[in-house]
C-alpha cells in the first residue's frame, strides 16, 4: 500500500526531466537562406552560449524540484509555471530571429526540440488539470496567455519565421481555404445529420432496414476514403458528360461533387448509429411510465425518449463532424480544395512549412470542434455538465 | 467456432484482391472503355502485386509495433506502479483520437523527412491511439468483483494479468486493434504523397495525370484490401464467450 | 486459530476499523454484523491481506500473517463474495478447480476435486461442468462459488455477504446447506452480513460493529438477551426480540416428557425451533403440541404456557 502523503509526482517529474534533455538537446530552430534549401539548424547553446543554456534550464528544475514533493500550492505555481513556459516558446523564437537572421529574406523554421518541447508542456498542462481537478473551462483559459503571446510575437518580431511567411504570401487564400473546408464540413454534417436521424427513425420502425442499413453503412466506412473518391470519380465524370443539368451545376468526376457524396456517406454510419443506440437506450421503464401516465406515442418520443437521448445524438454529432473534418483535407487531393490543398502542395514542392499551414488549422479546427461539441453535450445532459 | 464456414467471407474478399491484383490486365478492355482518351490505361511503373506487398509492409509494421506498445502502454498505466501516469495516458488517448490521420501524416513528414520511415511512424503514432484506448477500456470494464476474487484466491498479479485480465478485455483490445489497422489501410495510401510506394500511387497519379482508369485501379484495389483485412477481424471472437 | 489483537485500519485519517480484538476458535462458524460501512468487509479482507491492516497484529494458527507470502496466504483460506466473482471466460468445472491448479495439483486429481465438491453442493456434474458462468441462475452461481473457495479443501473459509444478493427462499436453503457443510467439514468460517436474521440463524459467535468498533461479542443467546447498548438492541430488531429467540430455541429445550393425558392433535419434531412451535399453535389455535422424533414417534409435549415460560437455563 502507498502511504497517503502525496509524494512524488511521477508523471510531472518524468516529463520535466525529458523536456530538459529535449531542450537542450535537439534543435530548437534551423535558418534557410531561402524557400529552397534546406535549414541548418541551431541547438539552444549555439544561439546563447552554455551560460544563457543552462540559465533557461531553471523553469524546469524548478518543475522537479515541484515534482519531487508536490502539495496543492505548489502544483498550482507549476502550473502557472508551465502557461508562463508555452507563452515563453513565441518569444524564444522571437528572440532567435533577432540573433540569427542577419541577411533578408532568411527564414526561420521551427525545429523539433520546439515542438517536443511544446507537446511535452501541453502533457504537463492536461496533468496539472487534472490532478488539480480543474474545469473543462478553465482548462481552455489557461491556454489563452500562450496564445496572445504568439499573435504579439507574430505580429511585431517574427517577420522570418517561415510558416508565417507562407501565410502572409497567401493570407487570402487561406481564409478563402478555411472558408470552403467549414463549408464542406458543415454541408455534409448537415446533410448526414437530416438523412441520419430519418434513416434511424426508419430502422426503429422496420427491422429490414435496420439490418439492410447497418450493412450497408459499415461497409462503407471499410473503403478507405481515398479509394472512395477515387471510385466516385468514374461515374461522376460519366454523370456530368451526359446529364447536361448535373454539368451546369458544376457536378464533375473531380471537385466537391465526389467529394460531399464521399463524405455523406462516411458521417452517416456514426450519425446513424448514435441516434438509433440514443433513441433505443432510453430506460423502458422511463417510457413505460410515461406511457402508463396516459402520454400518447408521439408525445412519449418528443417528450420523453427525444430530450433523453440528446445527449447520445450530439456525441453522433460530434464524432461525425471531426471526422469530416479530417477526411475533408483528403478530399482537397481530387481538387475539392480546404486545407488539404496546402498539405499535398506543401508535399508536391516539398515545403514542409506550407504543409503545416495545412496540417496545423485542420488539428486546430477538429479539437476545438471536439471541445466545443463536448461542452455543449455536457450542458443538455440533463442535470447539466457533470 | 471451428466451423471452416465462418472463414468463407473473408477467403472470397481475399480471392478477389488476388485475382484483381494480379489479373487487372485482363481488364484492359473495359479500362480503354472507361478513359478512352489516354493512350495507357493500366498502371504500369510498379506492377500491383509489388505496391500491395509495400502497403501491406507497411501496414503490418505499424500494426505490430503499435500493438506491442500500445497494449504494453495501456498495461503499465494499470499497474500499481504506474498508475500515476493513467489519467494522463487516458486522456492523451481520447485528445489523440480527434486529431485527423492525415494531419498527423503531414506533420511527421517536416520532422522525419520523406519516405516509407515517416509513414511507419506516422501509423504507429496514430495507430497506437484506438489501441491504447480500447486496452483501457478493456482492462477497466472487467467486473469488480471478478479481480477481488482473482486476488483472494491468491492468484499473483502476473497471473491475473495473464489468465484474467488479458482473455476478458480481449474482444475490446482486438476491436481496437480493428479500428487501428482499417484506418491505417487508409491513411497508408494517402502517404503515396509523402513519397512511399505503395497502393495510393495509382490513385495519386491518375489524379494528377487525370487517368481515371489509373485512379479506379489503385481504388479497386485499397477498397478490396481493407474489406479483406476487416472481414477477416469481424471473423475473431469480438464479443468473447461471454 | 485466528487472532485479531488491537488491529486497526486507517485509509487516510479516518479509522475504518478501529482497535478491535477478536478470536475465532477452530471450528468456529463466526459471523460479522452491522450497517453498512461499520468496517466489517474490511476486517474480513484484513485476514486475507487484500487490505493490509494499520496497526496491531493477526495471526492465524499463532503466525502473523505478515510471514506469508500474500498469495500463498490466501490460497490456504477459502474466499467467496456476494458477486460470486466467477470468471465469465471460464467454464464451471475450470472455475472450480482454480485454486488447486493454483497450487499445482496433477490434473487428475483437480478433476476429481472438481467432481466431488460439485457432488458435495449439489451441482450434477453432466448438466454444470460445462456451463459458463452467465449460463447459471444466481443461486448455481453462488453455489459455484462457494465449491471454488471450498476446492484446496481450506482450513479457513472467508465469505463477504455471499447470499446478499439472492431472493428470501434461495438464501434460506443456502443458508442450512451453509450449515450442514459446516456440521461436516468443520471449517472456521468467517462470515460477513448485514442480514440479523441471517447472522443468528448462521452464528456460533457473533460480532457486532459499529463505526469501525465491536459493540458487542458473544453466543447469539447472549446478545439477544442482553444487548450491550440501545444500538445492538435495535439492530437486534427491538419488538421482534422475542421470536428472534424463540427461533434459536429448539423444541426439544422446552418439551416436558410425554403425560398420561391424550396426546395433542397437533405434532412437531423435536428439532423446530419455538418460533416455528408458536406459529403452529397460533394457525392452529392448539395450546398444546406433540412433539415427535426423526422417526414421527412422540417423545414428549409443550404447552404454550411451557413455551412462554421461564427461561432455561443452558
Amino acid at each position: 500500500m502507498r502511504s497517503q502523503t502525496p509524494g512524488t509526482n511521477v508523471v510531472l517529474l518524468s516529463l520535466s526531466l525529458l523536456a530538459l534533455v529535449v531542450w537542450l538537446g535537439l534543435d530548437t530552430v534551423s535558418l534557410a537562406a531561402n524557400r529552397i534549401v534546406p535549414g541548418t539548424g541551431y541547438r539552444i547553446d549555439e544561439i546563447l552560449g552554455w551560460g544563457g543554456a543552462l540559465a533557461t534550464c531553471l523553469p524546469w528544475l524548478a518543475l522537479v524540484g515541484i515534482a519531487w514533493r508536490p502539495t496543492r500550492p505548489r502544483l498550482v505555481l507549476a502550473l502557472a509555471l508551465v502557461v508562463l513556459m508555452l507563452s515563453a516558446l513565441p518569444a524564444w523564437l522571437a528572440l532567435s530571429a533577432e540573433t540569427l537572421v542577419d541577411i533578408p529574406g532568411a527564414r526561420l523554421g521551427i525545429g523539433a526540440g520546439i515542438w517536443v518541447v511544446l507537446f511535452l508542456l501541453l502533457l504537463a498542462l492536461i496533468e496539472l488539470r487534472t490532478r488539480l481537478v480543474l474545469g473543462r473551462l478553465l482548462g481552455w483559459g489557461l491556454l489563452l496567455p500562450p496564445v496572445a503571446s504568439a499573435g504579439f510575437c507574430l505580429a511585431r518580431w517574427l517577420e522570418p519565421l517561415a510558416l508565417w511567411q507562407e501565410y502572409r504570401s497567401r493570407s487570402d487564400q487561406f481564409l478563402g481555404a478555411v472558408g470552403e473546408h467549414l463549408l464542406l464540413v458543415g454541408v455534409a454534417v448537415g446533410t448526414s445529420l437530416a438523412l441520419g436521424v430519418g434513416l434511424a427513425l426508419a430502422m426503429r420502425r422496420w427491422p429490414g432496414v435496420q439490418k439492410v442499413g447497418f450493412g450497408v453503412l459499415n461497409f462503407l466506412q471499410t473503403i478507405p476514403s481515398i479509394a472512395l473518391f477515387g471510385l466516385l470519380l468514374a461515374p461522376l465524370a460519366w454523370l456530368s458528360a451526359n446529364v447536361d443539368w448535373l454539368s451546369a451545376l458544376g457536378v464533375s468526376g473531380i471537385g466537391w461533387a465526389p467529394a460531399l457524396l464521399a463524405l455523406v456517406g462516411y458521417s452517416l454510419l456514426p450519425m446513424v448509429r448514435n441516434t438509433f443506440v440514443a433513441l433505443e437506450a432510453v430506460d423502458p421503464g422511463v417510457v413505460d411510465a410515461a406511457r402508463g401516465m396516459g402520454m400518447s406515442r408521439g408525445q412519449v418520443f418528443r417528450q420523453v425518449r427525444l430530450p433523453l437521448a440528446l445527449p447520445v445524438i450530439l456525441e453522433g454529432v460530434r464524432i461525425t463532424t471531426v471526422q469530416a473534418i479530417g477526411l475533408t483535407a483528403v478530399a482537397a487531393l481530387i481538387g475539392a480544395g480546404g486545407l488539404g490543398t496546402f498539405i499535398f502542395q506543401g508535399l508536391g514542392q516539398a515545403a514542409m512549412d506550407l504543409v503545416l499551414l495545412g496540417a496545423l488549422p485542420i488539428l486546430v479546427l477538429a479539437l476545438l470542434v471536439d471541445a466545443l461539441l463536448g461542452a455543449l453535450t455536457d450542458i443538455l445532459r440533463p442535470g447539466g455538465a457533470e | 467456432m471451428t466451423d471452416p464456414r465462418r472463414w468463407l467471407v473473408p477467403m472470397v474478399w481475399l480471392a478477389l484482391l488476388l485475382a484483381a491484383t494480379l489479373g487487372m490486365g485482363q481488364l484492359e478492355g473495359l479500362f480503354r472503355w472507361l478513359e478512352s482518351d489516354s493512350r495507357q490505361v493500366i498502371y504500369a511503373r510498379a506492377d500491383f502485386l509489388t505496391l500491395l506487398g509495400r502497403h501491406l509492409l507497411v501496414v503490418s509494421v505499424a500494426a505490430a509495433l503499435a500493438i506491442l506498445i500500445g497494449v504494453g502502454a495501456a498495461i503499465a498505466a494499470t499497474r500499481p506502479w504506474g498508475r500515476d501516469f493513467l489519467p494522463l495516458v487516458s486522456q492523451l488517448a481520447s485528445i489523440g483520437q480527434t486529431f485527423p490521420p492525415v494531419a498527423v501524416l503531414a506533420l511527421a513528414v517536416p520532422v522525419l523527412g520523406f519516405g516509407t520511415l515517416p509513414i511507419i511512424v506516422a501509423l504507429l503514432l496514430y495507430g497506437l491511439l484506438p489501441i491504447v484506448r480500447n486496452t483501457l477500456a478493456g482492462l477497466a470494464g472487467i467486473e469488480a468483483g471478478v479481480m477481488e476474487a482473482a486476488r483472494g484466491m491468491g492468484m499473483s498479479r502476473g497471473q491475473i494479468l495473464r489468465q484474467v485480465e488479458l482473455p476478458l478485455a480481449a474482444p475490446v483490445i482486438l476491436a481496437g486493434i480493428r479500428t487501428s489497422v482499417t484506418i491505417n489501410i487508409a491513411t497508408a495510401a494517402i502517404g503515396a504523397t509523402v513519397g512511399a510506394s505503395n497502393l495510393g500511387d495509382p490513385i495519386i497519379s491518375g489524379i494528377v495525370n487525370g487517368n481515371t482508369a489509373y485512379v479506379v485501379q489503385g481504388a479497386l484495389l485499397i477498397g478490396l484490401l481493407a474489406i479483406s483485412v476487416d472481414s477477416l477481424f469481424s471473423r475473431l471472437p469480438m464479443s468473447g464467450a461471454r | 486459530m485466528i487472532d485479531l489483537i488491537h488491529v486497526s485500519k486507517r485509509f487516510g485519517a479516518a479509522a475504518a476499523v478501529n482497535d478491535i480484538s477478536l478470536s475465532i476458535a477452530e471450528g468456529e462458524l463466526c459471523v460479522l454484523v452491522g450497517t453498512s460501512g461499520c468496517g466489517k468487509s474490511t476486517t474480513l479482507r484484513m485476514i486475507n491481506r487484500l487490505i493490509e491492516h494499520s496497526e496491531g497484529e493477526i495471526h492465524i494458527d499463532g503466525q502473523q500473517i505478515r510471514r506469508f507470502r500474500e498469495e500463498a496466504l490466501r490460497r490456504r483460506m477459502g474466499y467467496a463474495i456476494q458477486s460470486t466473482g466467477l470468471f465469465p471466460h471460464w467454464t464451471v468445472a475450470r472455475n472450480i478447480g482454480l485454486v488447486p491448479r493454483l497450487l499445482k495439483w496433477p490434473a487428475a486429481q483437480v478433476q476429481a476435486r472438481v467432481e466431488e465438491l460439485m457432488e458435495l453442493l449439489g451441482l450434477s456434474m453432466e448438466q454444470f461442468a460445462g456451463k459458463y458462468p452467465h449460463q447459471l441462475s444466481g443461486g448455481q452461481a453462488q453455489r459455484v462459488g462457494v465449491a471454488r473457495a471450498l476446492a484446496a479443501d481450506p482450513d479457513i473459509l472467508l465469505m463477504d455477504e455471499p447470499f446478499g444478493a439472492l431472493d428470501p427462499i434461495t438464501r434460506e436453503s443456502l443458508q442450512d446447506e451453509l450449515r450442514e457443510l459446516q456440521a461436516r467439514l468443520h471449517k472456521t468460517i468467517v462470515f460477513v452480513t448485514h442480514d440479523m436474521d441471517e447472522a443468528l440463524r448462521l452464528a456460533d459467535h457473533l460480532v457486532v460493529m459499529h463505526q469501525g468498533r465491536i459493540v458487542q461479542q458473544g453466543r447469539p443467546l447472549e446478545l439477544l438477551r442482553e444487548p450491550a447498548d440501545d444500538f445492538v438492541e435495535s439492530l437486534l430488531g427491538g419488538e421482534d426480540r422475542g421470536l428472534k429467540e424463540a427461533a434459536l430455541l429448539p423444541v426439544s429445550q422446552r418439551m416436558r416428557p410425554l403425560s398420561p393425558r391424550l396426546l395433542a392433535r397437533e405434532r412437531i419434531g423435536q428439532h423446530a425451533s419455538l418460533r416455528e412451535a408458536l406459529s403452529l399453535m397460533l394457525w392452529r389455535h392448539a395450546e398444546r403440541l406433540t412433539v415427535v422424533d426423526d422417526a414421527d414417534m412422540p417423545v414428549g409435549e409443550l404447552s404454550l404456557r411451557r413455551l412462554v415460560g421461564e427461561r432455561s437455563d443452558d
